[in-house]
């Protein structure tokens, strides 16, 4: 059995000079599947809008608003209540030789090709043979993430949204995101469909029913070794009754929790907090 | 109706057609049979000499035109484009759009299949956009390939699901055509996006009949002036259903884009605002045009900038010529775009190899216009015979337009063949080539003579939903080089009058007068009064204003 999460996502932009419009779409609403069961999601700005909703591509949930209102600050909270599944077993069901299969190729097409986060790169190609070789694919996904594991230090601050896996690999230090591209183009390279999930991790194992803890906005990934399953590479785990994910995609460009412009001032100062509360 | 126009200027009369053939000073060698590509199909004259039927009338009408009075006549031609200030910019010199003289005749029959073929073509590519923004089904069903559709770059994920009110995407379209040696019509490509042009199909028009108002006087052509009645039913029609008297809008970047004198005619014309990114703003949903009496809410809008300029919200975020917000309104159904956002992946020149698999599938028809065979370089197969006999073929990049990126295998150098294969090899999916098509050729002046040059023709379609309107005519672009087979404008091309021939029993109304009436960009609208009532009453206000414009000129 798993827990009951609350997430309260806040983020805070302050504006050096009034802004005069403002357009924005946000992905902060988790969605209900084998794995999680939504309760409540609500969106709320300061100051108020009035909201849209829609469903993109990739089945994410989009809320959309838009401010016209001269304002120096914008907030905008997501919060749900989730409850969350079991850990996730990998599924062993595909051979190589199904993944190389033409109608596989075809129909994950997307979830196999490299984007401007996920990029091609000589090293990870040498590493990803070497993974492949060696294992069959469902270890292999296990082996990829464990590598970008090892061969990375969590490290918030040395790369940014826009560094791609080949940038923070030569880094050494990323942070999830970059855990996570660089294990999208190791299995990307083997041919295994794999995705980018971004949500929520509930940091301490030993969190006590009622407790708040800061949390954060995670990402990790989602491999398709004959059915789809998720690993965490920064932590080098399971996904379980901790995790909660909102949005699939490529890459963080599919899924990116808060995008928007807007025209007058510029933004000095952006404040996001993740608090996160075990009710059950 | 049985006179014989060469007869009153005292040119050889044949009765059976058969003596009628290239004689005349002005025709002086041009079949000469040492021309660039002698194989091409010459659309006036056999392989005897003798004059094809279309041709025959306006072959009698000018054959006996003195040199020096085709000059004069092709010089006040050109007088006319410079004088309304109807310019191209070529290599970043403003030069009059070249009008040759001579236009290029299409028979009733001919323009029967043509229509035919476009309309089937354009519901088919409507059906699979439908398709390809829903739930694919034609992928599904194994006809095509996922990643044909997902690889290709004007494929966009942000109109998923975005169905217009109508149903309609493609609202304009514009259908390149190519004639082979053997005369048949060919489909080079489909324009679904922002296909522009139109403007010199009715002034090329205007302007013959200004010029040359006896050749009207002799044939039976079909009228092109009332392209804009049909082009603003379809966007009114395009319109949320509750929405009672829609406002309609074009959108331009601007003055500085080429097309600019098109988007401004085509809103003249339609008698609506033409509005810039920066006039128009999204609040709630809902797409409002500043205008001096305050908001007013825009209901749908023609635009004519690309995707990727239209919402910085969703597309390029640097872009301030298009609307932020934009596609959430048309999602909401608030405002409908035309063409629809995404068209792209329908006019992709590797898709189009597929065009005949998608007439099949989804209308269970045979196509009614061939394509040009194409070779692909993404399937492996194809890909080796286009690297092995690349210095045969014309190769084209999927993506390119305006004839940019294309290489003429059989003219370039061994080193630029090298780095084609290169290119290839890098980007198979990025590539496509065809043999090298003979173009048909029609006489064109080229000093005091008339030489056969190559043309293709774009024919445009509109769709309102319920019928695939499409415009008698359309451009006729000429390569004026000798034995060029590059027509686009920016790579020095002109263009020709088109004239399809009406049916013997069309009512008088359908043909294009020769009078005083022609010059008036609306031209007799055909529909039944009731149905067109608030478009025919714009047309005639828009009719006044034109002369008044005219009388301050």
């Amino acid at each position: 059995m798993g827990w009951r999460i609350r997430v309260v996502h806040e983020t805070g932009y302050h504006y050096n000079a009034p802004v005069h419009e403002s357009y924005n779409e946000v992905r902060l609403t988790p969605r209900s599947d084998g794995h999680q069961n939504v309760i409540v999601n609500r969106i709320e700005t300061v100051p108020a809008t009035r909201s849209y909703r829609y469903e993109d591509y990739w089945g994410t949930q989009v809320t959309a608003f838009d401010l016209h209102a001269p304002h120096t600050e914008l907030h905008v909270t997501g919060t749900s209540v989730v409850e969350t599944g079991d850990e996730v077993e990998p599924v062993a069901t595909a051979t190589w030789e199904d993944l190389a299969s033409e109608p596989v190729r075809d129909r994950y097409t997307e979830m196999l090709e490299f984007t401007e986060y996920v990029t091609k790169d000589p090293a990870l190609t040498e590493v990803a043979r070497g993974i492949k070789r060696a294992n069959a694919p469902v270890d292999a996904v296990a082996a990829a993430c464990r590598w970008v594991h090892e061969n990375m230090t969590y490290q918030a601050g040395t790369t940014g949204v826009h560094t791609s896996a080949p940038e923070a690999l030569a880094a050494g230090e990323g942070v999830c995101q970059d855990f996570v591209h660089l294990s999208l183009v190791l299995l990307r390279e083997m041919g295994v469909p794999s995705r980018y999930v971004s949500g929520y991790l509930l940091p301490r194992k030993d969190t006590a029913v009622g407790e708040t803890v800061s949390g954060e906005s995670h990402a990790w990934i989602e491999a398709r070794t004959g059915g789809w399953w998720g690993y965490d590479p920064t932590n080098d785990m399971r996904i379980g009754e901790r995790h909660v994910w909102v949005a699939v995609g490529r890459d963080y460009a599919d899924v990116s929790p808060i995008k928007g412009i807007y025209s007058g001032g510029s933004a000095e100062a952006l404040d996001v907090t993740v608090d996160m509360t075990r009710l059950a | 109706m049985d006179r014989r126009p060469g007869a009153s200027r005292g040119a050889p009369v044949n009765r059976n057609g058969v003596e009628r053939t290239a004689d005349s000073a002005l025709f002086d060698g041009y079949l000469e049979p040492d021309r660039p590509h002698p194989d091409a199909y010459d659309e006036m004259f056999d392989a005897d000499g003798t004059v094809r039927a279309p041709y025959r009338q306006l072959h009698d009408a000018i054959a006996p035109t003195a040199a020096a009075d085709l000059t004069v006549r092709s010089e006040a031609l050109d007088r006319a484009y410079l004088d309304q200030g109807i310019t191209f910019s070529l290599s970043g010199k403003e030069r009059p759009f070249p009008l040759d003289i001579v236009p290029r005749v299409i028979s009733s029959a001919e323009w029967n299949k043509l229509q035919r073929g476009i309309v089937q073509r354009v519901k088919a590519l409507e059906a699979f956009l439908a398709d390809v923004y829903g739930d694919a089904q034609i992928v599904r069903d194994g006809v095509l390939p996922r990643r044909l559709i997902t690889s290709c770059e004007h494929f966009k994920r942000s109109a998923h699901q975005l169905n217009p009110p109508n149903g309609v995407r493609i609202h304009v379209a514009g259908i390149d055509l190519v004639r082979d040696a053997e005369g048949t019509f060919r489909v080079l490509e489909d324009n679904l996006r922002n296909p522009s042009g139109v403007s010199y199909v009715m002034e090329n028009r205007r302007t013959m009949a200004r010029v040359f108002p006896d050749l009207f006087t002799r044939q039976r052509v079909r009228a092109v002036g009332d392209y804009s009645t049909h082009l603003l039913h379809a966007l009114r029609v395009a319109a949320a259903p509750n929405v009672a008297d829609p406002t309609v809008v074009v959108l331009t970047p601007g003055v500085y884009n080429s097309a600019y004198f098109e988007h401004s005619l085509l809103a003249r014309q339609m008698g609506v605002e033409l509005v810039e990114g920066r006039d128009l703003f999204c609040r709630d949903n809902i797409v409002y045009m500043r205008t001096t009496e305050g908001e007013q809410r825009v209901d749908v809008v023609y635009r004519r900038i690309d995707d990727d300029f239209l919402d910085p919200l969703q597309f390029k975020p640097t872009s301030v010529l298009g609307v932020a917000g934009i596609m959430n309104a048309a999602r909401a159904g608030n405002v409908v775009i035309a063409n629809a956002v995404g068209n792209g992946v329908g006019d992709d020149k590797l898709v189009y190899t597929y065009v005949p698999d998608m007439i099949k599938y989804y209308l269970d028809e045979k196509p009614v216009l061939p394509n040009v065979s194409t070779f692909r370089c993404w399937l492996d197969e194809e890909c080796g015979h286009v690297i092995d006999t690349l210095d045969e073929l014309v190769l084209k990049p999927v993506e390119g337009s305006g004839g940019y990126g294309i290489l003429f295998g059989p003219n370039a150098s061994r080193k630029e063949l090298a780095d084609a294969r290169k290119s290839i090899r890098a980007d198979p999916r990025g590539w496509i080539a065809q043999p090298v098509v003979q173009l048909s050729t029609v006489p064109t002046r080229v000093d005091d003579r008339l030489v056969p040059r190559h043309v293709d023709l774009r024919p445009f379609a509109v769709n309102d939903g319920e019928n695939v309107f499409v415009l008698p005519g359309g451009l006729t672009r000429v390569a004026l080089p000798k034995g060029s087979l590059v027509v686009n404008s920016s790579q020095g091309g002109g263009s020709k009058d088109t004239w399809v021939l009406a049916p013997n029993r069309a009512p008088e109304a359908e043909r294009e007068l020769g009078q005083a009436g022609l010059a008036s960009p609306i031209g007799p609208v055909q529909a039944p009064a009731a149905e067109h009532g608030p478009e025919l009453t714009i047309g005639q206000q828009q009719q006044q204003q034109q002369q008044q414009q005219g009388c301050d000129d």
